[in-house]
């Protein structure tokens, strides 16, 4: 179990180093704030990922921030977007 | 390695597959808004997936607890981000290309939600707040059950939550519920599809006005968050007075298909939240 989690996590970097590429390449902020979305989303799946090889619930809370910071700081850059360019 | 162990094996590996796809198609997508497609629909799928197997793997139920409200979280969440998103790129004038576009002439109006007579106590909604306390400490002992009915009792009072009293047709719930699950699981497997097969003149998209025949924005919610699940589709704008929902089309065919598609959830929504269907 232990070397196939690690093997996810490694996948699960992988993953998050393609969504940081869209990240710096942007070229519109939107494009920077959705690939940062999802390489929080990807962190967290390799927090609960760990917690299933350790069987640890110490980092489980982190679950539940990452997908309220995820989330709040998308319609923060969002509301940001409209306030900049709108009319 | 044990049978759970292998069912929430299984269940990481295919989260951790859709968190690939929705990675590539935000990396190889050719416009902003279909690489919002992508993230949307996959990633929250697979980060549920993996909070599932993970707490299934482990053998612990707290940690299934924590990966049912991050996924319920979500699921909810996530459509809104996509639709905020999507209006602001829009409202930039960074959308181009677009084969059809109803929202260029649309008049911004307002939601109104439906205002509350009284801050009504709801006993429903008590109970849901105690399950996530407890959920969130995963511990089901006397004392965290206290906190949780403390807390609940303290938000109930003090907080003045606008409250409607919606009826709910259990029975219609469930049809719903199932064809949501059906469509996000083809939802998934169609951005699958469109990673394999990476021809970017096959994407043709358009921006499809859809009038909504409900006067309840309880049910044009629920239309607007299902439908940014169902495949190729995205909710980018929602006007109130009256409802019309603005949908972006990944593969634009014809304005008819998109209402029809929209007016079949429609319909699965009204039945699910009756207490509106009669105007």
């Amino acid at each position: 179990m232990a070397g196939f989690i690690t093997i996810i996590q490694v996948i699960l970097a992988g993953a998050g180093m393609l969504a940081l590429v869209r990240a710096i390449q942007g070229p519109t902020l939107a494009d920077r704030i959705v690939a940062v979305d999802l390489v929080l989303l990807l962190l967290a799946g390799g927090v609960a990922a760990h917690a299933a090889r350790s069987g640890s619930e110490l980092l489980v809370p982190v679950l539940v921030v990452v997908a309220l910071v995820a989330f709040a700081s998308t319609v923060l850059v969002a509301r940001f977007i409209e306030w900049r360019d709108g009319p | 390695m044990n049978p759970l162990q292998l069912l929430g094996g299984t269940l990481i590996a295919l989260g951790t597959a859709l968190s690939v796809l929705a990675a590539w198609g935000v990396l190889n997508f050719p416009s902003a808004l279909s690489r919002m497609h992508a993230a949307t629909k996959s990633a929250s799928l697979g980060l549920a997936l993996i909070g599932i197997g993970a707490g299934i793997a482990a053998g612990s139920w707290g940690l299934v607890g924590i990966g049912v409200l991050v996924t319920t979280f979500l699921f909810i969440t996530a459509p809104i981000s996509g639709h905020l998103v999507g209006r602001a790129t829009y409202l930039a004038g960074r959308v181009t290309d677009l084969q059809h576009d109803d929202l260029a002439d649309c008049v911004p109006s307002p939601l109104r939600i439906e205002a509350a007579d009284t801050a009504r106590k709801s006993p429903l909604r008590f109970i849901a707040l105690v399950a996530v306390w407890v959920l969130l400490w995963r511990d089901l002992s006397i004392g965290v059950l206290l906190g949780g009915v403390l807390v609940a009792l303290i938000t109930e009072f003090a907080g003045r939550v606008p409250q409607r009293t919606y009826t709910f047709s259990a029975s219609g719930l469930s049809l719903f519920l199932v064809r949501y699950i059906w469509l996000v699981v083809q939802s998934n497997l169609r951005v699958a599809w469109e990673v394999a097969t990476p021809s970017n003149e096959q994407i043709s998209e358009g921006i499809v006005a859809v009038p909504l025949e409900t006067r309840s924005t309880a049910v044009a919610l629920l239309v607007a968050n299902a439908i940014s699940y169902t495949p190729g589709t995205l909710t980018i704008e929602l006007t109130g007075d009256p409802l019309v929902l603005y949908v972006h089309v990944l593969h634009f065919e014809s304005v008819e298909q998109v209402r029809a598609d929209v007016a079949k959830l429609e319909r699965l929504a009204m039945r699910a939240l009756p207490e509106f269907t009669g105007v």
